[in-house]
């Protein structure tokens, strides 16, 4: 080796290896792989303000869907008035589809990386939505409105960006809110420590909403958890011809 | 529509602030009368360890509200193994008490709080198990005999 190439080696080597230690970071940054349980229903624990999530933004519906909001709202209130359980979809077995499905009260979500997709398999219902990794999102309009869309998503250092679009009209939002079919949803899924990740959700419509709101989960990794099976076979709740949710009892099927 | 507007926002704000997040997966125990448990003592006719929940079918010793014959409705496998309890836990034929949140419409149906096994093991309905909290049902009142 000539002097030259010794002087020019030693900076090549040195960023070499530290483009090798900011990859093995990301790489750690982005090892989400494995069974992750809402915390605090999602809302984080409070008391760790380190790895709470911020306060959900508010959200501003357009006139006419915060008047169908409040009539669900007038409705539920009446139905636990009266002693009965709100009619709501996952009352028939329904799945909860995006953007719910991701804290479904304690139930944990398994995230499974792949070459090129992320997988996330939720408990609750065994709901499955895939996130293909690095590709052009389609036009709203080319999606077939289902329970979970279509997902995108791209690594932007070690956060994971999800872009969503074509979740169906009859999927209930965000704490039930309404929602049309251009809704948009934007996740920013990131490791706030090695065993905390956060999901932040941006939701846009430009039809239901005034302005996009955020509002952030938190997940705690379960180490060697195995996910349990969610077969809606026996659901004894049913909704009457009045619409209220009933229960049969008495071996009654 | 300016008030709409604003009453939406406040509704959702308060929605925000009391629980942004549901706490069931299936349905609200708004159907459950949870102010006044009931003590229920019998024969265990029959355990359906399904989703969305799980059910123990009771063949009462002594009548409660003019029934011989309740349905419990416990939380999910997934919960309840979270909170100790195994798919045979309870077996037909078991001898059971059961402290329950009955159904407000007066049919004997109800909702799980807790309840005692042959062996004197007393489980619960799911509950905080170190992986966050389950379907919790409320705190009992009665004793357990």
């Amino acid at each position: 080796m000539t002097r030259m190439a010794r002087i020019l080696g030693i900076p090549l080597l040195l960023v070499a290896s530290l483009t090798a230690l900011a990859d093995a970071q990301s790489s750690a940054g982005r090892a989400i792989s494995g069974a992750w349980v809402p915390m605090g229903g999602g809302r984080g624990a409070a008391a760790d303000p380190k790895i709470a999530p911020p306060p959900a933004t508010p959200i501003v519906l357009k006139p006419a869907y915060a008047k169908m909001f409040d009539a669900r709202r007038a409705a539920d209130a009446e139905a636990t008035k009266r002693g009965d359980a709100p009619a709501t979809p996952a009352v028939l077995c329904l799945p909860y589809g995006m953007p719910r499905m991701m804290t479904v009260a304690s139930y944990p979500i398994e995230i499974l990386q792949t070459p090129g997709q992320i997988t996330i398999v939720t408990e609750a219902f065994s709901e499955v939505r895939r996130v293909f990794l690095d590709q052009p999102q389609l036009p709203i309009d080319e999606v077939p409105p289902g329970f979970y869309g279509h997902s995108v998503g791209r690594w932007d250092g070690d956060t994971l960006v999800v872009d969503t679009v074509g979740i169906k009209e009859s999927v209930p939002g965000y704490n039930l809110m309404p929602h049309s079919d251009q809704m948009r949803i934007t996740e920013r899924i990131r490791l706030v420590t090695p065993d905390v990740l956060h999901d932040q959700i941006t939701i846009e419509d430009p039809v239901a909403l005034e302005k996009p709101f955020t509002y952030t989960l938190a997940f705690r990794r379960l180490p060697n958890y195995k996910m349990v099976e969610f077969v809606c076979e026996n659901n004894r709740e049913y909704i009457d011809e009045q619409g209220r949710v009933r229960m049969k009892v008495g071996g009654q099927k | 529509m300016r008030l709409i507007v604003g009453r939406s926002l406040f509704v959702l704000l308060a929605a925000a602030v009391t629980g942004a997040v549901s706490a069931r997966a299936h349905h609200s125990f708004s159907m459950f009368d949870t102010a006044t448990p009931v003590t229920l003592t019998g024969v265990v006719s029959s355990v359906e360890w399904t989703n969305p929940h799980v059910y123990i079918e009771l063949d009462l010793t002594e009548p409660v509200k003019g029934a011989r014959h309740w349905s419990i409705e416990l939380g999910s496998p997934s919960i309840l193994q979270r909170g100790g309890w195994k798919f045979n836990s309870v077996r037909k034929g078991d001898k059971v008490t059961a402290i329950v949140s009955p159904l407000k419409s007066g049919e004997p149906g109800s909702l799980l709080t807790r309840i005692t096994l042959p062996d004197g093991r007393v489980l619960g309905n799911g509950g905080p198990t170190g992986v966050g909290p389950g379907i919790t049902a409320p705190p009992a009142t009665a004793p357990v005999k």
